[in-house]
């Protein structure tokens, strides 16, 4: 069943962008591109909010650090993207890393008001360092790819594919990323990830250096977002430090996993497939013509997340689908 | 000299401010672990409310505290009840998602209603002493920005007490630290959440009804007050009320005399390195209890 | 029995996805409505901005709409488009929340969805460098007129256009002024400069303009602070402001802040001898009319499109205005709406002169414009392009005066029509708070 579910959502997630471009409705290809790219940021963010269940608001800072290192290395090196990002995720990672380890001394809500804090440290820092751009902003020039494979490596579409082109390099990262986390939750570090996160006193006992793991962790959601950002980047032209620093960001991430379902691989996924959607047609419905400028959109969206936590807590993924699309008896019972 | 005095001072009377803030927060987060991520609608509201009367009905936003304080409290416990106790049982993330649905939801409503156009209020009580400034050794009070101060201060107590010595405070305290043990006594748990949900909220808007005095009132205005808040109820431990005031000043203070010496854009970031710094060596804050 | 639900749903999708594409693209028609799309920052941080770009946007649609004979500006007499046989406009206005992911969605929207003719937004610049590239590619006319970034226009775009000044042309008439006003009876002791600005995209860019114009004008700087914009207290910045004690400052601030600016600069009892700023706060009508209340605004000086004291002697913008309040719950064209406005107007005179809306012919009438100043409600010495950028934007001088209104400054022929005594220096708290205040 989960299998099936799994074929047939891929085949339309690659067949989905087609008739669009057929159209010329490019807009719903960059919908799916932000449904992917924020798919991508929650299943990052699951690693530590869900498995490691570490309170973490600030892995935009992360997804900052992508965007400029794999910015700045374009614009002053001329490294393209191919190579960028994974010296971006790795950049992210690193920097996580050394600034985790001190703050693991803090537990629980303290924690979660450092990572708040770096995140305050870095707003200053964006908007001004003179060097990546200050406020003003890092600009990306676009340098048109002859070849499809050299726009793909280079993550610069050009022309009326580009939209499809976006879309298809954000669904191969998120595709990349799921692969990844679906290998983290069966290995021993999400296995140690998920004992922190029930027990740390108890996965201590047995041996665990929580302090490690909880690094770990954080340091693996800072690489999703550090890519996350790389994409972000070449797709925007621009890195801004109010726009890659903004919290919403991680906010979004945080509220599609939490719908979806916290803590499980296709949380995240279900998350970002409905809240996106929702939010745009709530947006192009009544965020506009004579409403426009009232908020209603949002009041809505807001009412509509209200009512989600009220009465499903544990996310939608946790509703019995199975009992809904009559999954007979499995043998195995 | 005097400078450092005088950006002390500054810091202080703001600290004041900043506690009477993030009080409502040391309640509902510190008191109750519940996640509030819109604690700054609920000082917007306060200050709407405060502007509303006195343009409409010329009620000054210090007696305005009453009414507002009233509406503001049921209003807590109104949420409480119809939102966060279905969350509460549940994973501490829902609790943070709802109260983010919360944010988008009360701040849009206002939008809605108001516009995000800034508004003002005109010839209170503390605007009209205007530059009223008392001088002692070479600093310099702005009276009206002094009395604020002191009112908070005064307010603060008053929780203080209600928190420490009367029977509905150490019952919420019971509650905070243990539930079950709480309902074996006689406590209502649930009714204790409400209570807490009330003041809380009863009391961020009281501090925004202060506040409009000095500030424009708009829709966005929540956020820049109650990052700090946040940072100030975990400096200060959480749960800890006194913890909360000596934390707010210590930030006041930090604000202000970092930005006499260092570029000016960074000072909310000097609080939050100061936060890590502390938390560093003192991980429960200085007054939790761990 | 699985293998064969397999294949059956591949075949499904495949289906589907085919009788998707077999919808045929609408056929080429006559044009039946001019639909201009336009993203504005309703909501979020930029919101007050945003809500006079919609406001501005009401007013434009109601001029080229409705037969207004006697307004002498383009498209106001005659219903709609004559040039296109009287084919109304319609805008189609859609929130992007203040986030640039959701300006660049919607553009998108607008873009392929809609199918816009023109594009217009998104009031505030970095956003607005965020949408170029999108309407480059697609090659629709794009158009920010308030947005005031040099840079939007120095990336040799073909499609974007802006009839208002950039910054750089706005602060050089702030520091021109400064600078001539000693030979014109002005102060002639004023040397030094602080400059005052928050920390985002918008106070930069004139930080940096000023920085370099500054010393160009004879005065040096003594202190340069950039502000963290959303601060709940300014009171170090404004004791650091004191002990440099400065002649000039330039102060660049968005109203929420100015109003923490003055309320701790008036706890200090501190003000310079010149308040000299350049859009923020005083390019924010709100923010004007509460500064009626308390003399706050009184003595600051800064640029301003048109000289707004003057202006009724334009019977055009009166009536503009007119129209607009019916839209703003009252509130007058603050310079932003008229700059917006005036950029519309020029628009739907492109389109007239068009007689189209292929993207090729809106283009070439856009740089074929050659506008003269009588068409316009405001300042502007006409409307004429060079790179997308209108060289022919200009403003004045204006300083609010002890009634709560702008009066003009520079330049000087002008200001000699105003026969307006420039207040110097800034006055005191005390003298603010003592003399009346204009009724409100």
């Amino acid at each position: 069943m989960a299998r099936i579910a799994l074929i047939v959502g891929a085949l339309a997630a690659v067949v989905y962008p087609i008739p669009l471009q057929i159209q010329g409705t490019t807009y719903y290809q960059t919908v799916g591109f932000l449904v992917f790219v924020n798919a991508m940021l929650g299943l990052g963010w699951n690693v530590i909010g869900g498995w490691a269940g570490q309170f973490d608001f600030g892995p935009q800072v992360f997804f900052a650090v992508g965007a400029y290192t794999a910015g700045l290395l374009y614009v002053k090196l001329g490294v393209d993207a191919w190579l960028g990002l994974p010296i971006a995720a790795a950049m992210a990672a690193l920097i996580c890393a050394v600034l985790t380890y001190p703050l693991t001394r803090l537990r629980g809500h303290y924690f979660a008001i450092s990572t708040v804090a770096i995140w305050m440290i870095a707003q200053p820092i964006g908007a001004t360092w003179e060097y990546i751009g200050a406020a003003q902003g890092l600009f990306i020039p676009v340098k048109p790819r002859s070849h499809v494979v050299s726009a793909a490596l280079s993550l610069q579409f050009a022309g009326p594919t580009k939209a499809l082109g976006y879309y298809y390099a954000a669904l191969a990262l998120f595709a990349l990323t799921l692969g990844l986390m679906a290998w983290v939750e069966r290995s021993k570090l999400g296995f140690y990830f998920r004992a922190i996160r029930d027990d740390q006193e108890a996965a201590e006992g047995i041996g665990i250096d929580s302090r490690l793991y909880k690094v770990i962790a954080r340091s693996i959601t800072a690489a999703v977002f550090g890519a996350a950002g790389v994409l972000y980047a070449f797709w925007a032209l621009s890195v801004f430090p109010e726009q890659v620093l903004e919290l919403n960001w991680s906010t979004l991430p945080i509220m599609a996993t939490v719908v979806g379902g916290i803590g499980r691989l296709w949380g995240p996924v279900l998350g970002a497939v409905i809240l996106i959607p929702i939010s745009q047609v709530m947006s192009t419905t009544l965020g506009t013509g004579p409403l426009a400028g009232r908020g209603i959109d949002l009041i809505v969206y807001g009412l509509i997340i209200v009512v989600i936590a009220a009465f499903r807590p544990t996310g939608l993924l946790s509703l019995p689908w199975g009992r809904w699309f009559g999954r007979r008896r499995s043998a195995l019972a | 000299m005097t400078e450092l005095a005088q950006a002390v001072v500054n810091g202080l009377q703001m600290g004041f401010l900043y506690a009477l803030v993030a009080v409502g927060l040391t309640i509902i987060w510190g008191l109750m672990e519940m996640i509030n991520f819109a604690h700054g609608e609920f000082l917007m509201l306060g200050m709407f409310g405060a502007w509303w009367l006195s343009a409409g009905y010329r009620l000054d936003p210090l007696l305005a505290i009453v009414p507002i304080a009233l509406v503001m409290y049921a209003f807590g416990v109104l949420v409480y009840r119809q939102l966060m106790r279905r969350v509460q049982g549940g994973d501490p993330f829902t609790q943070i998602f709802a109260t983010i649905g919360l944010l988008f939801l009360l701040q849009n409503a206002v939008v809605a209603g108001f516009t995000s156009d800034y508004r003002f209020v005109n010839d209170t009580f503390l605007q009209k002493l205007g530059g009223a400034k008392l001088t002692v050794l070479g600093v310099t009070f702005a009276v009206p920005l002094l009395l604020a101060a002191g009112l908070a201060l005064v307010l603060f107590l008053a929780l203080y007490l209600l928190i420490e010595r009367t029977e509905f405070g150490l019952a919420l305290q019971a509650t905070s630290e243990d539930r079950d043990a709480a309902r074996l006594v006689g406590i209502r748990p649930q009714r204790m959440f409400a209570m807490a949900w009330g003041l809380g909220a009863a009391l961020v808007a009281i501090a925004g009804a202060i506040l409009v005095n000095f500030f424009s009132v708009y829709p966005q205005v929540g956020l820049q007050f109650t990052v700090l808040a946040y940072a100030i109820v975990a400096l200060g431990g959480f749960g800890s009320i006194l913890g909360t005031l000596l934390a707010a000043l210590l930030v006041g203070v930090i604000q202000s005399v970092t930005v006499v010496y260092l570029p000016p854009a960074f000072k909310d970031a000097f609080v939050f390195a100061s936060y890590l710094l502390i938390g560093l060596l003192r991980p429960q804050g200085l007054f939790g209890r761990f | 029995m699985r293998r064969i639900s397999v294949r059956l749903m591949i075949l499904t999708a495949l289906i589907a996805a085919a009788l998707a594409a077999a919808r045929t693209a609408p056929a080429q028609q006559k044009v039946t409505e001019v639909l201009i799309g336009s993203v504005l920052p309703l909501t979020g941080n930029f919101a007050s901005l945003g809500q006079q770009y919609l406001w501005s946007a009401k007013t434009a649609e109601d001029i080229v709409n409705n037969d207004y004979a006697d307004l002498q500006i383009p498209l106001g007499p005659g219903k709609g488009f004559p040039g296109l046989g009287g084919a109304p406009i319609r805008f189609i206005v859609r929130d992007d929340q203040s986030r640039g992911e959701q300006a660049r969605t919607i553009a998108e929207q607008l873009i392929s969805v809609d199918k816009v003719h023109w594009f217009n937004g998104e009031g505030t610049s970095g956003i607005t460098s965020l949408l170029q590239p999108v309407l480059e590619s697609a090659g629709i006319p794009m158009t920010c007129h308030a947005c005031a970034s040099p840079t939007l226009t120095e990336k040799g775009l073909k499609w974007f256009f802006r009839t208002g000044p950039n910054d750089k042309t706005m602060v050089a008439s702030v520091f021109t002024f400064l600078k001539e006003w000693p030979e014109k009876g002005g102060p002639k002791d004023l040397k030094t400069i602080a400059l005052f600005t928050c920390d985002n995209l918008f106070c930069q860019d004139n930080r940096k303009v000023a920085t370099d114009l500054a010393p160009k004008a004879g005065f040096k700087i003594v202190l340069d602070l950039t502000t963290k914009t959303g601060a709940t207290t300014l009171a170090s910045e404004v004791q650091r402001l004191q002990s440099a004690n400065p002649d000039v400052l330039f102060n660049v601030q968005y109203p929420a802040e100015t109003v923490v600016f003055e309320n701790d600069a008036k706890r200090a009892g501190w003000m310079p001898k010149v308040m000299a700023t350049s859009n923020g706060a005083y390019s924010d009508q709100t923010w004007l009319e509460a500064q009626k209340k308390t003399n706050g605004a009184a003595g600051w000086l800064g640029r301003d499109p048109t000289a707004i004291d003057l202006a009724q002697e334009r019977p055009a913008w009166k009536k503009v205005n007119e129209i607009y309040r019916k839209y703003s719950n009252g509130q007058n064209m603050g310079e932003l709406a008229m700059r917006e406005i005036t950029g519309l107007l020029w628009m739907a005179d492109v389109i007239n002169r068009a007689r189209s809306v292929e993207p090729a012919a809106l283009q070439k009438a856009a740089n074929e414009t050659s506008m003269g100043a009588d068409k316009l409600i405001i300042d502007y010495k006409g409307i004429k392009f060079e790179n997308g950028q209108n060289v022919l934007a200009t403003g004045v001088v204006t300083q609010v005066g002890w009634d709560g209104e702008k009066h003009t400054l520079w330049p000087w022929d002008l200001a000699a029509k105003a026969n307006f005594k420039p207040i110097f220096p800034s006055p005191s708290w005390q003298e603010r708070e003592s003399k009346p205040k204009p009724a409100s």
